[in-house]
């Protein structure tokens, strides 16, 4: 299990070396790994013999300094995936001795092949939140199944691998609350939330890559690996 | 946009009340590297529970040791966005991670304990090998 979050594997937040049966290797957070896939955040990827390294070389490298992401999100059909490493144990097998010289190099372009982040919708000026066409859609059909005359609370709460967690639920209108009124239901934020979740686009993916509702968060300096956390 | 002080208060003064110094500006940061002379560390302290939950403790242990850095110093990130921007000037071009801790001697960068080593470590292991750059970078320059 993911050290703050229960439902996820055990590497979840952990950033990790994902060797493929291919030329090429991954180094990114770990978002969550199943039969099926392994889930990549704040990715870099290397191919055998780019900039005349092997894919070992790289990996060294990259377990003393760390890595340039490339890459939002990747997701890797674990058929292609030969092994997944904790990036921090090659840097301890290694010592990690930098020097001013000999320091990993900063990204040059973008790998002609990322795997595409979701579109989303962005919030209106003046607008705090926005919700995508399918956060919507999903939203609609979970009030009329689970709490029909509710609305949706969106927060933030204290916690997480990133510090601040956000909080999306089914809940009635409080006092304070700040009312974002969608066809078919009401989003409710409480007034300190709305400090952090000023310009989030709320999104809802579907299918064996999708992840449920996602938070687009324009503000955030840093995320969890599962997205579920951030920090400002 | 920082965190609320009152939440990030406790995670400084972990570091502060062992006697390390925090750098909140640019002009903080460039006066601490100013001193080219004998061992400096910057630790780039962060919110993030996984990782610098146990950075802080383990920084904490290692300042035990008998040998440490003559100079120590902190910086904030998300909080103090200039420091932590001027911090990271002086590390070469390590990728930029939080938390993370860089050890300089005669102002070169010596050392590097990018977050990635940091995170799911236990505070003695984080400790264990600061010690033990200590005893081989620190002690070596008196």
């Amino acid at each position: 299990m993911g050290t703050f979050h229960q439902d996820k594997s055990e590497l979840h937040g952990i950033t990790v070396v994902v060797d493929t049966n291919g030329p090429k290797v991954y180094v990114g957070r770990c978002d969550d790994m199943d039969d099926e896939k392994v889930i990549l955040l704040d990715v870099d990827v290397h191919e055998d013999g780019q900039n005349g390294r092997s894919k070992q070389q790289y990996v060294e490298r990259a377990a003393k300094f760390g890595v340039w992401k490339k890459h939002d999100r990747v997701i890797l059909p674990r058929a292609e995936v030969s092994s997944v490493k904790r990036l921090g144990e090659m840097h301890s097998q290694l010592g990690a001795v930098a020097t001013a010289t000999a320091v990993a190099e900063p990204p040059k372009k973008a790998d002609p092949k990322p795997v595409p982040a979701p579109v989303a919708a962005k919030p209106a000026d003046g607008e705090v939140v926005a919700l995508t066409a399918n956060a919507q859609a999903e939203v609609k059909r979970l009030l009329a199944l689970e709490k029909p005359g509710a609305g949706l609370r969106l927060g933030v709460k204290g916690g997480g691998c990133s510090g601040l967690s956000y909080k999306l639920e089914f809940d009635q209108k409080k006092e304070g609350d700040l009312v974002i009124a969608y066809e078919g239901f009401s989003v409710f934020l409480d007034r300190k939330s709305t400090i952090y979740l000023r310009g989030v686009t709320l999104d809802h993916q579907k299918g064996l890559q999708g992840k449920g509702f996602v938070f687009h968060n324009p503000n955030a300096t840093n995320t969890c690996g599962c997205g579920e956390s951030f920090s400002v | 946009m920082p965190y609320p002080e009152e939440l990030v208060a406790p995670m400084r003064k972990e570091l502060t009340t062992a006697g390390v110094k925090e750098l909140k500006t640019a002009a903080d940061v460039d006066a601490f590297m100013a001193d080219k002379s004998g061992t400096a560390m910057i630790i780039v302290n962060s919110v993030c529970g996984c990782a610098a939950g146990g950075a802080r403790p383990g920084v904490k242990m290692a300042l035990q040791n008998a040998s440490k850095p003559d100079r120590i110093a902190t910086v904030f990130a998300g909080q103090d966005v200039d420091a932590v921007k001027q911090a990271r000037g002086y590390f070469a071009d390590v990728p930029p991670s939080s938390p993370s801790i860089a050890i300089f001697k005669d102002g070169e960068l010596v050392h590097f304990v990018p977050r990635h080593a940091i995170e799911g470590r236990a505070p003695q292991s984080i400790a264990q090998e600061l010690t033990k750059v200590f005893d081989s970078v620190c002690a070596a320059a008196k």
